[in-house]
């Protein structure tokens, strides 16, 4: 299950996105220059097409042999004195998590950027259990500040102005008004290295989990990450199952591909390898390093080969940036953490096509995501086949309702097409009623917002016929 | 705490089941991944990129040619910006250059002394690799404690041997394989560059958890 969860309403909130000015001004603004660096720094490789190729067949061959791997890694990582918890669903991952920052005492928690402690609603939980989450990265702590949720995988409050930002930190945090980023950032850093110091436990994400040693790699800018996993006593990184690679060198492809596709970087600022517990005394970083792994649906996605393939994804944003609807109407549409082409195959898939078979509606299978995902998942076959799957449900599955019209439009459509003789009648039919087949018919509801092609006077396979084309 | 006991076996069972039937494709080698770096053979060709991508993303870096030269270049480092006190790592570079340091710069163990370093203004530590694709800087926790001297203060200054530049990311990560998982350094930092942001309307913004500033003093002996 996926927290806070709102996918359904995505047609009411894209309508709303759609008149919000300067949200599409922003956020067309970002992903346009995100996209641009992410070209220029995919130019710099010649070999980019080869180079996806081979982060797809290792992701491909790690995922169908998942458990070994899983094992393998886990077997490593607990030799290296690391604690290692399982959880099949968000519910115990946020109790695992909360009897751990319960232990660490009356202490901030120190939280670095990652989605699947996102996914699983976790900031909510520990509050409740009266603990305080901070979120550390720049753009999320604006989100939290806010109490809103973030927008974009990569820069999560890509839907706020700089003008939003100072008068949050001015009403929020008992600071002069400031509009200036580098400003704004130096009051973050102050404020947010005082929690650090406080900090009794670090929460982190993983972007990638090596087999062969027990490692977990993740990359960041900002430095929020090493803090999160150096100053605290304890540090618990959280991890959905599907994060593996088998051995250490495999680091090379998904290092050349991620910050060229995420933010067109040739390499983010900071990674850290980190491998197993505090060995000797004096050793720096925590005393205790737990590792969550988490299942949440995933391995329901495992069945076959295109569903699989969901779980190759890298959490890079390109698709975002490259969307045509994501760029129209923003990440806070989708109701999901996962926002997004990738969010369009990702969540109904966690959560069910009953609680998001609204969301592989949400394109125009233009195919842009596609082409810029460096892992290859084939995300416009995928959103397809959810269609297929949210219009005739399987058992057990919630179907999504839709309109008399569509349904009869399309049934007409099939009959029409599946026959020569059907169609060509059609086609007549079509080209004497065109007025009113668009104004009245099954048609209507999707000629509201687009201008409806008008039938050849005469038709092309008449004119063949006669001859006049050759 | 517990753990819900049959969490693991179950998500396992889960996996397998899943699983069951499907073809495995090959995994294919890891070696000559797409995209290395052409063309850099030389160990001269290594240095010069690796400077080139280091300036690229706001790092500076002052090329010396003995342990002499490294200790004036961090005494006008530590000048220019002002800075009388230093956070030593325990590398052997660092600690041979911070014997002779002038006076006037108080030293002392940036790991060791955490509540201080959190308030120095700048981090003096050893890189054990340096990578040219990118101008990254490799710390190993083995060879030094590193971890909070290069991350605390604004000013960061690594101390880096020419001769252990390497060409690709692939090679460096073949510097820090061990052959055993259990002899690999705890923590392996990577680092490019000062620390950054864009989360502000995409504006970049060093400095932000990390340092403001990546001095590297690059010594090239003999």
């Amino acid at each position: 299950m996926i927290a806070h969860l709102h996918a359904q309403e995505f047609p009411e909130r894209a309508r709303d996105a759609l008149t919000d000015g300067p949200l599409r001004q922003a956020i067309a603004r970002a992903t346009d220059t995100i996209g641009d660096r992410r070209a220029k720094a995919v130019l710099e490789i010649p070999e980019w097409e080869e180079l996806r190729e081979q982060a797809r067949a290792v992701k491909a061959h790690t995922l169908a042999r998942l458990d070994h791997y899983l094992l393998q890694f886990v077997g490593n990582a607990e030799r290296q004195g690391i604690v290692v918890h399982w959880a099949r669903d968000h519910a115990e991952a946020c109790s695992i998590l909360g009897d751990l920052a319960a232990a660490a005492g009356a202490h901030p928690i120190a939280k670095s950027k990652s989605m699947v402690t996102e996914e699983i609603g976790l900031n909510r939980v520990l509050e409740e259990r009266g603990l305080r989450p901070v979120e550390t990265d720049l753009g999320e702590w604006i989100v939290q500040l806010a109490g809103e949720m973030p927008s974009h995988i990569i820069v999560p409050a890509i839907h706020k102005s700089r003008q939003q930002i100072a008068d949050l930190f001015a009403s929020k945090l008992n600071v002069d008004r400031t509009e200036d980023p580098a400003e704004l950032t130096r009051i973050a850093r102050r404020i947010l290295r005082e929690e650090f110091v406080d900090a009794g436990l670090g929460i982190s994400g993983v972007n990638f989990a090596i087999a062969e040693t027990g490692s977990i790699l993740l990359l960041e800018n900002e430095g929020n990450i090493r803090l999160t996993t150096s100053l605290p006593k304890v540090h618990v990184a959280v991890m959905g199952v599907e994060k593996l690679l088998p051995r250490l060198a495999d680091l090379e492809v998904f290092l050349r591909l991620l910050p060229r596709s995420g933010t067109g970087q040739r390499l983010t600022t900071y990674q850290s390898l980190l491998t197993g517990a505090k060995r000797r005394l004096g050793d720096e970083g925590p005393e205790a390093v737990h590792l969550l792994i988490l299942d949440n649906g995933r391995s329901s996605m495992l069945r076959n080969e295109l569903e699989r393939e969901t779980l190759a994804c890298i959490r890079c944003g390109a698709c975002l940036n490259a969307c045509p609807v994501y760029r129209h109407v923003g990440g806070h549409s989708y109701g999901s953490v996962y926002p997004g082409p990738i969010g369009a195959i990702v969540t109904p898939q966690l959560a069910g096509i009953g609680a998001a078979g609204e969301l592989p509606f949400a394109s125009s299978l233009c195919g842009a995501c596609r082409d810029v995902c460096p892992v290859k998942i084939d995300i416009p076959r995928m959103l397809l086949r959810l269609r297929a799957r949210a219009v005739a449900p399987s058992p057990g599955e919630s179907a999504r309702p839709r309109p008399w019209s569509e349904r009869l439009g399309f049934r007409l459509w099939a009959w029409a097409m599946t026959s020569a003789s059907r169609y060509r009648l059609t086609s007549r039919l079509a080209r004497w009623f065109h007025g009113p087949l668009v104004r009245f018919g099954p048609l209507r509801a999707w000629c509201a917002d687009r201008e409806p092609p008008r039938p050849a006077p005469r038709p092309f396979r008449d004119l063949w016929e006669k001859g006049s084309i050759q | 705490m517990k753990d819900a006991p049959h969490a693991r076996d179950e998500i396992l069972a889960r996996i397998r089941k899943n699983l069951a039937g499907a073809k495995v494709p090959p995994l294919p080698s890891a070696a000559g991944v797409p995209g290395s770096p052409k063309s850099i053979t030389t160990p001269s060709e290594r240095l010069d990129l690796f400077v080139r991508s280091l300036e690229a993303v706001s790092g500076r870096v002052h090329r010396v040619r003995s342990v002499e030269r490294a200790v004036r270049a961090v005494s006008s480092i530590l000048e220019e910006t002002g800075a009388h006190e230093l956070a030593l790592s325990d590398g052997a570079l660092t600690q041979q250059i911070a014997r002779k340091l002038s006076s006037a710069v108080a030293t002392f163990d940036g790991s060791a002394d955490r509540t201080r370093c959190l308030r120095a203004p700048a981090g003096i530590s050893d890189a054990q690799w340096g990578i040219a694709e990118t101008g990254t800087l490799v710390l190993e926790s083995d060879a030094e404690r590193h971890r909070l001297v290069s991350l605390l203060c604004p000013l960061h200054i690594a101390l880096l041997r020419a001769s252990t530049i390497v060409g690709s990311l692939g090679d460096a990560l073949a510097k820090v394989a061990r052959e055993r998982p259990e002899a690999m350094s705890r923590a392996v930092t990577f680092i490019t560059g000062p620390s950054r942001t864009a989360d502000i309307e995409l504006t970049l913004v060093v400095g932000v958890h990390g340092p403001q500033q990546l001095h590297v003093v690059l010594l090239e002996e003999g």
